[in-house]
């Protein structure tokens, strides 16, 4: 239902959107900054519904983006954080939208329904292609892949 | 005697559990609780004496001292790794010591791209621990991506489920053997959920890199956590016994914890008694035996407590320990600055997980019987505590046990020559029960031959050690060795005038006070009958003779 709500705030939004069957793209003002969301076989649902248009980004906090560059393990200058935040926090503030959608009286769905199997047989298959997957990877040696002495998770 | 033996395991167990934290050496051989390749266990009845009364002794120690005023709270979480023939969400195959490496594809090696598709084996046996553990189902529930980096992690996160668990408040029932106390214990467990194994890191000593195999990354995992509800080492350690036996049962996973087929994790504090908050937590890992979680549990606590008692409770914080098994005590890991942050949100990947009530009652009516039910069972057979703890143990020992039985041998005997002879021949063989020679079948006619008389006990002995080694009938046993038991007290009577009459030096001493000669008599005469004398016949006419004023 969550994507039903986002595409209600998109087809309401200033910003330009395109949607096809497969993949929902939201092109806003961020261009650099593009959110991609995989559908898997599922129908598209365009409702029309009512929202406040008014982003009361105050409900969210705004982006702590040294800790999230931690998070991802990636290392920004003071420049870049700057630079970031603020892109960032245009996104947040599209989430903000989302949050203002009365879902009230929406039951949630957890997860794109599919219909019918969607499991898999347990009977084992062997990947013919394994010795590339073995060659691209960077550090191999001895049967094991290499990797430098890391003691701590987290 | 067989009862004996039994007890003797359980209690060296005890002492086993008991050596660290009371600095006592007791030379006793151990015993696991629920060792993971033999299934029966036992040993010498010589040390039966010695040991019989040491819970008590070492029950009145250190730790009983400390539990008069602090409480331990325990939570337990136990990976189960599921003996599928494949992944969770690719067609490679899970199979334990295959070469490094060689079980891969691009799902599970996280390439770009590669789709996961959820293998069905995997509801399946999800919905199986779920019923076991008295659990409520989901009948929607979905995957969710838990981040982190490590090098055995490949795609940088882990599918798990989060905040909707295949199946949550559910409970286990179990008996904690007489030795620790006893009694029944019911331990709430708070969910069961579906994940994926990541690969296995071989840190080398020397060097400063470390080795993957990413063989089991992808192989998947049931996690079961457990509610605060131990309260010592014992309750933890047979907790966790339970979750063993019932994988096992249930055949969803050979719960082998050399192999990492079932890992425990243990969440302890301790508070002091009549307090309503619970202290600060810290999680111990690195815990591969059952007397591990035990020991390791009982450290903890000694460790906290004198912290507490020093005033220093401040000084317990929330970290992650690890079990040292050398030297029997637990070290700071890491500590947490905070919960961790995996950033948990919805597999894309994904669709939900949905099951059908039909599905459920069909996997819940195809349920074996589980432990308690079994235990509950024997119990009612007027098998003791002991007797029902080891038989109901393992489920192939209790598949032969209940075979036995269901052959018309009489419950108790079947348990006693099961638990004695056979499981010492099992232990000092090595082999599980099986690979034995001996079948249900010939186990019952063996029993049977005794109790009707056909040969005697000391010789049915004899008869079960060749059946052992090299299988055959009893019947073509008896036959081809003549064995039948002599029962004729004339026949007997024959034997016991002949050994009296030619020991008159002992007869004399007998006469004249030393009536424990009777027993050299008896061997002579046991003797000269090649065992086949029916020992209550011998012994009354041997006394009648002995006795007898001329």
């Amino acid at each position: 239902m969550a994507t039903r709500a986002l595409l209600a705030v998109i087809s309401a939004s200033p910003s330009r959107c395109f949607i096809s069957s497969s993949r929902i793209k939201i092109q806003s003002s961020v261009s650099s900054l593009s959110l991609n969301f995989q559908q898997h076989s599922r129908k598209i649902h365009r409702i029309a519904r009512s929202y406040s248009s008014d982003t009361d980004s105050s409900l969210l906090q705004p982006p702590d983006v040294s800790r999230l560059a931690e998070t991802a393990r990636i290392s920004l200058t003071p420049a870049e954080i700057e630079e970031c935040e603020t892109k960032i926090r245009r996104v947040i503030d599209w989430f903000g939208q989302l949050q203002q959608v009365d879902v009230n009286s929406v039951e949630p769905a957890i997860r794109a329904e599919m219909d019918g199997g969607n499991l898999r047989e347990d009977s084992p298959e062997t990947f013919e292609n394994r010795d590339s997957i073995r060659a691209s990877i960077p550090s191999f040696e001895e049967a094991y892949l290499k990797v430098p002495k890391i003691l701590n998770k987290e | 005697m067989s009862t004996t033996l039994f007890r003797t395991i359980q209690l060296n167990q005890f002492t086993l559990l008991g050596t660290t934290l009371f600095r006592r050496r007791s030379n006793v051989v151990s015993v696991r609780c629920c060792g993971s390749q033999t299934t029966t266990t036992t040993h010498e009845a010589k040390q039966s004496s010695q040991s019989r009364v040491a819970p008590k002794n070492h029950k009145s120690n250190k730790l009983d001292e400390i539990l008069k005023d602090y409480e331990a709270v325990i939570g337990i979480e136990t990976h189960v790794q599921l003996s599928t023939s494949t992944k969770a969400f690719c067609s490679c195959s899970n199979n334990y010591g295959s070469y490094p490496n060689t079980s891969i594809c691009p799902v599970c090696m996280g390439l770009p791209g590669a789709l996961p598709v959820l293998n069905s084996k995997v509801v399946e046996f999800g919905v199986r621990l779920g019923l076991a553990l008295n659990c409520d189902l989901s009948l929607k529930s979905k995957f969710d991506r838990k981040q982190y980096f490590y090098p055995d992690l490949p795609k940088g996160y882990q599918i798990s489920q989060f905040d909707i668990p295949i199946a949550s408040g559910g409970y286990v029932d179990l008996d904690i053997p007489l030795e620790f106390g006893g009694g029944h214990r019911r331990f709430g467990i708070t969910r069961v959920h579906m994940e994926e194994d990541a690969g296995k890191s071989i840190h080398s000593d020397t060097g400063d890199y470390s080795q993957v195999d990413l063989n089991r990354a992808g192989v998947p995992l049931l996690e079961i956590v457990s509610e605060p509800d131990m309260r010592s080492g014992v309750e933890a350690a047979e907790y966790a016994c339970e979750m063993q036996r019932i994988a096992r049962y249930l055949g969803v996973s050979n719960g082998n914890m050399q192999e990492g087929s079932l890992r425990c994790d243990v969440n302890i504090s301790i508070r002091p008694i009549g307090q309503a908050e619970f202290g600060t937590k810290v999680e111990i890992k690195n815990l591969n035996a059952f007397s591990a979680i035990s020991r390791a549990i009982d450290y903890e606590i000694s460790r906290q407590a004198l912290l507490y008692n020093q005033g220093k409770a401040d000084q317990i914080v929330t970290e992650t320990r690890l079990w040292e098994e050398g030297a029997q005590k637990t070290v700071t890991m890491r500590k947490k600055e905070g919960l961790a942050d995996y950033r948990y949100f919805p597999e894309p990947d994904l669709p939900e997980v949905i099951l059908t009530q039909e599905y459920v009652d069909s996997i819940r009516a195809s349920l074996p019987e589980l432990p308690e039910a079994k235990r509950r069972r024997y119990e009612a057979m007027g098998l003791s505590m002991q007797d029902v703890l080891f038989l109901a143990n393992d489920v192939t020992v209790a598949e032969y046990f209940e075979a036995v039985i269901g052959k018309g041998a009489e419950v108790k005997l079947a348990a006693n020559w099961i638990m004695g002879d056979i499981a010492a021949y099992l232990k000092n063989e090595k082999l599980s029960i099986n690979d034995m020679k001996l079948t249900p079948q010939e186990l019952a006619e063996l029993i049977a031959a005794i109790k009707d008389g056909t040969i005697s006990g000391k010789i049915g002995k004899e008869i079960l050690f060749e059946l052992l080694a090299k299988g055959g009938t009893v019947k073509g046993m008896i036959k081809e060795k003549d064995l039948v038991q002599i029962t004729d007290p004339a026949e007997i009577e024959k034997m016991v005038i002949k050994v009296v009459s030619e020991n008159p030096k002992q007869l004399e001493q007998y006469r004249s006070g030393k009536t424990k000669l009777q027993g050299y008599f008896a061997g002579q005469i046991m003797k000269m009958s090649k065992g086949k004398a029916n020992p209550g016949l011998l012994n009354k006419i041997l006394l009648e003779k002995l006795n007898a004023k001329e």
